[in-house]
């Protein structure tokens, strides 16, 4: 069971580490969406934390460095499964069905459809500044690219995801004269 | 990044709205704020676009479990496995694999035992004082009643635009009561819109001082959205 104490880690850095697995979940499955690759990402993300972790010398730091991990694991996932497999022409299947009747969910689907048409820059950039809530120089460091490339994404992938999700328009407007009307 | 006389550029508005401006810059950007309504439409479905997306992740969907799954999705990870770690390394990310999934599982699915709790969500956005009165007089016998019933209830009363007097210092007319009130039943909280008290803020020039105890939220209609989506019954009082 415990095998970050059979290696010597502390139990503190078990349950740190614990903690960052559904977040890392999250994201690994808005870049994929694909929930047996996610898992898998996010597996070797925390084996590969695991074994490095004697590196890492700021503990604050820790929550980026994962990130950082993972986007490597998903670029040379698919760097090596280049030709067999296109995440981008992938098509989202969602495996539970139960909740597929509920309006929310509705939206949840809708709004991971539009994800997945990002590109992939502009998908991993709005997916670790809107879910992880990371600032964008942290993002800059974790993809390895210039602060102005993030902010560059990020403002597209906002206008594109603004455009895709344009059937939630009536909904949205309707919200809006709401918000007017109580305030 | 803009001077005052230029329109802001996308990317300085999206880094408003991503708290990533410097004081004096969302300065700046407060100051345009006011009547001007494309600049706050625009802020506005910014932020609506980031919670959607915080939305469609919360609770993404887990893998499926059992020997099924080994064959296709495992089969990859696996493979990667062997090629990347070292031995030990696959043997733990194996065992983290064990022990962590049905966590996770749990986080995702809400069981039984937390859907039988009573999860009511109250939305004051009225600020008329015989009005919040009547609003705490149903909070009360609300509370009353799942404490005679021996229900495990959590309720929330949101308070935004004008509500949000129900909760200000000095100025709500039930001040008192409501320290009674979160004294008394656990599962109650209190809850205040961020963005009114920003707007106060900005419209007045009023720092907002809350009552002890009451808990702030960025904002109030993404809250009642979040609270919506985990179920929650919703009553605008």
């Amino acid at each position: 069971m415990d095998v970050f104490n059979f290696l010597g880690r502390t139990r503190e850095d078990k349950a740190r580490l614990e903690q960052h697995r559904l977040r890392l979940y999250r994201i690994a499955y808005a870049w994929t969406h694909n929930a047996a690759l996610t898992d898998d990402l996010v597996q070797e993300t925390l084996a590969k934390a695991l074994k490095k972790s004697g590196q890492l010398r700021d503990p604050n730091a820790g929550e980026a460095w994962l990130y950082s991990i993972l986007a490597n694991c998903y670029r040379d996932h698919f760097r090596r499964n280049r030709v067999t497999e296109e995440i981008d022409e992938n098509t989202i299947t969602h495996e539970s069905t139960p909740e597929k009747e509920s309006s929310e969910q509705q939206v949840v689907l809708k709004v991971r459809e539009a994800i997945a048409r990002l590109s992939e820059g502009q998908r991993q950039v709005v997916t670790l500044v809107d879910i992880q809530g990371l600032s964008y120089l942290e993002v800059a460091q974790i993809l390895n690219v210039p602060i102005g490339t993030v902010m560059s994404r990020l403002c597209r992938a906002r206008h594109a995801l603004k455009d895709l999700l344009g059937d939630f328009a009536p909904k949205i407007a309707a919200e809006d004269s709401k918000i007017r009307r109580i305030k | 990044m803009s001077n005052e006389e230029q329109k802001f550029s996308d990317e300085f508005i999206n880094a408003f709205v991503d708290d990533q401006l410097t004081p004096e810059e969302k300065a700046q950007v407060y100051a345009r704020l006011s009547g001007n309504e494309a600049l706050s439409r625009q802020i506005c479905e910014l932020r609506k676009t980031r919670d959607l997306v915080q939305l469609a992740y919360k609770e993404p969907p887990m893998p499926a479990r059992g020997m099924a799954t080994l064959s296709a999705g495992r089969k990859i990870g696996l493979g990667v496995a062997a090629g990347l770690m070292l031995v030990i390394g696959g043997i733990s990310g194996w065992f983290l694999h064990q022990s962590h999934a049905p966590q996770n599982i749990a986080v995702a699915q809400p069981g039984v035992s937390a859907e039988e709790q009573a999860k009511v969500l109250f939305h004051v956005s009225d600020g008329n004082a015989k009005h919040l009165k009547s609003v705490l007089d149903d909070v009360e016998d609300l509370m009353k009643h799942y404490r005679r019933s021996h229900q495990n209830a959590r309720v929330e009363v949101i308070a935004n635009g004008e509500g949000l007097s129900l909760l200000l210092a000095g100025i709500s007319p039930y001040a008192e009561r409501i320290q009674k009130m979160q004294k008394e039943y656990h599962g109650l909280t209190f809850v205040a819109c961020q963005n009114t008290i920003d707007r106060y803020q900005q419209e007045l020039g009023l720092t907002a001082k809350l009552l002890p105890g009451v808990v702030t939220i960025d904002s109030g209609v993404a809250q009642i959205m979040r609270r919506q989506h985990q179920g929650w019954a919703y009553l605008q009082v």
